[in-house]
């Protein structure tokens, strides 16, 4: 590792480690999914940060535009599901069945270009979409009303995770729970992480997608995206809160119903687009997959 | 096949979202006296019912990942017709295409190259092209195994002469045995407009096409298969730019005096480089060719005013005469077939060089249309996507105008199923630009080299014609770079 690296990443703390300590997940780890349901959250260590909030809103009219600032995620979506049905077929048991029984969360679904596409696919039977912004969440409404062959599959909800009503009996938890481009806009991602748990089936995945905190992110991220060339629009990422995928790695480790954690890394190539780039996840942005363990 | 067909009932408007069961009843209601004017909701509505919207159809229809998309196709011409098309074989339609192995390979791929009447297929081996100024020449065939095409090791076959009807028919045979395809034809496009906005339903950025019957079909993605004046390039407000080349191509089913010097099995293409434009002679089965002369217009309609004797005696006389001989008898309105024999005795040729003479012209092929070069701005909208001849207009002299049209479909079905297969809505314009990228920097290349080719040879005299002449030696002796243009020619390349 370049001394750079190596210092800037211990300049750093991982925003897990640092916001995690004062909270509940570290002693009573078994307990805390239960600790952190939404009516016990303490509104000060929401998920949700109201500058983030504001930011997106005021991003929300260009969401759909090909060529407006979502350009990238709009390319870097169907990455997503490739990664996702790499995750499905490490299944012991795939279901190999192609009809319709994949039940989805998205957690921050913003305009909803995730949660639109995998309503549309064919082994999907329903998605569940939740954003705290309410701008965004409009935008999301609106813009399903254009594909008619969503609306029985698709449904938005103006919530955060927080807040939002865990399910009750396992038929009505989720087979996939997708946080793409989230867990770095989150104050405090592990109890956020923690209080996205209880939604998951035994057997059922978290994929996340987000950026390691490193220089090659800064410079890109920050330096290049959003002050040179423009392509992210300025203030939508703060760098301290990127997580690494050793962080993640470490941390699900810990807790004891999740397993079989695996990444890949994804990295944007003018000209190209996005590829999948082995060992990309230890310096830019990549995909990362857990699994809830069945039996337990 | 015949007419508007099949499936599917109006779309029920179910709620979504923010729904109250109050709510809910009305939209019922206010759909329930508005039925009339809804558009029936499709996946693709394709505009174009020539090989390249054929071709993308079945594509679609064959492929499992595509198989569920709701398709329909409106067709001006009655299709019925075109599905039970039939000649005896001893006539042939003057609409002939050369298709490559590759076009070969994908038709096979969609199922439909089985459903082509095969006795009707001609495939050459072999190219004579020479300038009819300096009478330089290049031979394309594929001399033992050096510069055969890497990707079809064993075929020795550039192309295949193919009537367009017999394609159109195989792919309609096709998409009959598929099924699940609501046909329009027999009739046309009204108008084209954007969908309506309601409280539940959004398609103001959906394509609505109005036939002639007052039916609508609103599109998730309107496919313009609709030729040169494409109606639905013109919905989408994409120029096409381009000129004319105050050429026409003339086209006619000729018969030979035998099968060919190579007899049935080594049949040869011919093209010669006239002043005026290339005359090419394409082999059909049997005695017969098709002709396809790029010549000015004023000749054009000379040459279909000529008796068949004297029409005979010009196009054998294209292949034989020099250019001056050749342009005094454009000057005579008959006659022609005495100034050949005469004129014919003072001209050197290699006999085994030019194809044999032609005995015979099949009554009502000769034809003529104007030649144009086009090329669409972009090929695709926001729902729209343009293929074949919408998209791009090519001169014949390369014969690639086809071939390219099935370059389009093979990409534009590729990209409309990663779409599928990724949850991306098949529309967006976003899910459509690999297509795009894929095509349009591939049709450009080749048509700025077919339109060099043309100026190239449009010249008469003076040092351009020493260097073509050198240039189609150089070609011809080497082989690496032949087997490049041959790759082409062969669509490998």
């Amino acid at each position: 590792m370049p001394p750079l690296v190596r210092r800037l990443i211990l300049r750093s703390p991982s925003p897990l480690h640092r916001l995690s300590k004062p909270a509940l997940f570290t002693s009573h780890r078994s307990h805390s999914t239960q600790l952190l349901s939404p009516q016990q959250q303490p509104p000060s260590s929401s998920s949700v940060s109201a500058a983030e909030v504001s930011h997106f809103n005021a991003l929300a009219s260009t969401w759909w535009d090909p060529h407006g600032p979502s350009r990238l995620l709009h390319l870097m979506n169907p990455l997503r599901h490739d990664f996702i049905a790499s995750c499905l077929s490490q299944d012991a048991s795939p279901p190999s069945t192609p009809d319709k029984h994949l039940r989805y969360l998205d957690v921050g679904c913003g305009g909803g270009i995730f949660a639109e596409s995998a309503a549309r696919l064919p082994a999907t039977s329903s998605v569940t979409a939740i954003d705290p912004s309410p701008s965004v969440y409009c935008v999301a409404l609106e813009h399903a009303k254009t594909d008619p062959s969503i609306r029985k599959t698709l449904t938005y909800h103006n919530t955060s995770i927080e807040d939002f009503p865990a399910p009750t009996t396992a038929a009505d938890k989720y087979d996939i729970l997708t946080l793409f481009e989230v867990i770095e806009h989150v104050k405090h991602p592990a109890p956020f992480l923690e209080s996205c748990f209880p939604f998951v089936k035994p057997g059922g995945w978290i994929v996340l997608s987000t950026i390691a905190r490193t220089w090659t992110s800064w410079l890109t991220t920050k330096v290049v995206a959003e002050d040179l060339v423009g392509v992210v629009p300025r203030g939508t990422h703060e760098w301290s809160q990127y997580i690494n995928e050793e962080e993640l790695r470490e941390w699900f480790a810990k807790q004891r119903e999740w397993g079989d954690a695996r990444a890949v890394g994804v990295v944007y190539m003018p000209g190209i687009g996005w590829r999948e780039v082995n060992g990309g996840e230890r310096w830019g942005n990549y995909f990362f997959g857990v699994r809830k363990k069945e039996g337990l | 096949m015949k007419a508007s067909s099949l499936t599917i009932g109006r779309p029920v408007l179910k709620h979504f979202a923010c729904q109250s069961c109050a709510r809910l009843l009305r939209i019922h209601r206010r759909y329930a006296t508005t039925a009339s004017e809804t558009p029936e909701i499709f996946d693709v509505v394709c505009v174009g019912g020539g090989p390249a919207g054929l071709s993308l159809l079945t594509a679609l229809r064959a492929s499992r990942a595509t198989s569920s998309l709701k398709i329909a196709l409106i067709e001006s011409q009655d299709l019925f017709q075109t599905r039970t098309w039939k000649l005896p074989p001893d006539q042939y339609s003057n609409r002939v295409s050369s298709l490559t192995p590759s076009s070969i390979a994908f038709l096979e791929d969609i199922g439909a190259w089985r459903h082509i009447q095969s006795s009707r297929v001609q495939p050459y081996h072999e190219m004579q092209v020479w300038d009819g100024v300096s009478g330089s020449r290049i031979s394309f065939d594929w001399p033992g195994t050096g510069s055969e095409p890497p990707q079809f090791p064993q075929q020795k076959t550039i192309a295949y002469m193919t009537e367009n009807l017999n394609l159109t028919s195989a792919l309609l045979a096709r998409l009959e045995e598929l099924g699940g395809l609501t046909i329009h034809d027999n009739t046309r496009v009204e108008n084209i407009n954007l969908g309506q906005e309601t409280e539940t339903l959004n398609l103001s950025s959906w394509p609505v096409v109005e036939l002639a019957d007052g039916r609508r079909l609103a599109a998730r993605l309107l496919v313009g298969a609709d030729g040169a004046n494409s109606p639905v390039r013109a919905f989408a407000g994409i120029e096409s730019r381009g000129w004319d080349y105050e050429r026409h191509g003339l086209v006619a089913t000729v018969q030979l005096e035998g099968e060919g010097w190579g007899g049935a099995d080594e049949k040869v293409a011919y093209q010669r480089f006239l002043p005026t434009g290339p005359v090419a002679l394409l082999p059909l089965p049997g005695n017969f060719s098709t002709l396809v002369w790029s010549t000015l217009p004023s000749h054009a309609s000379l040459l279909k005013s000529l008796s068949t004797a004297d029409f005979i005696a010009m196009v054998n006389a294209a292949f034989r005469l020099s250019p001056v001989d050749l342009a005094y008898m454009h000057t005579q309105s008959q006659g022609q077939a005495e100034e050949l024999s005469w004129r014919e005795q003072h001209t050197k040729f290699d006999v085994q060089r030019i194809p044999q003479r032609i005995v015979g012209a099949q009554e009502g092929t000769v034809a003529s249309f104007p030649l144009r070069m086009r090329h669409a701005d972009t090929y695709i909208g926001e729902r729209i996507a343009l293929v074949g001849d919408a998209a791009h207009t090519v001169h014949p002299l390369a014969g690639q105008g086809l071939n390219q049209g099935q370059g389009d479909i093979q990409s534009l079905a590729k990209t409309i199923e990663y779409a599928i297969t990724h949850g991306q809505d098949i529309g967006a314009q976003l899910s459509l630009e690999p297509y795009a990228s894929d095509r349009y920097a591939t049709n450009n290349l080749l048509m700025g080299v077919v339109d060099k080719l043309h100026k190239l040879y449009g010249v008469q005299s003076g040092p351009v014609v020493a260097l073509r002449s050198w240039g189609l030696q150089a070609v011809d002796a080497m082989g690496g770079l032949k087997g490049f243009l041959m790759r082409q020619a062969a669509g490998g390349g």
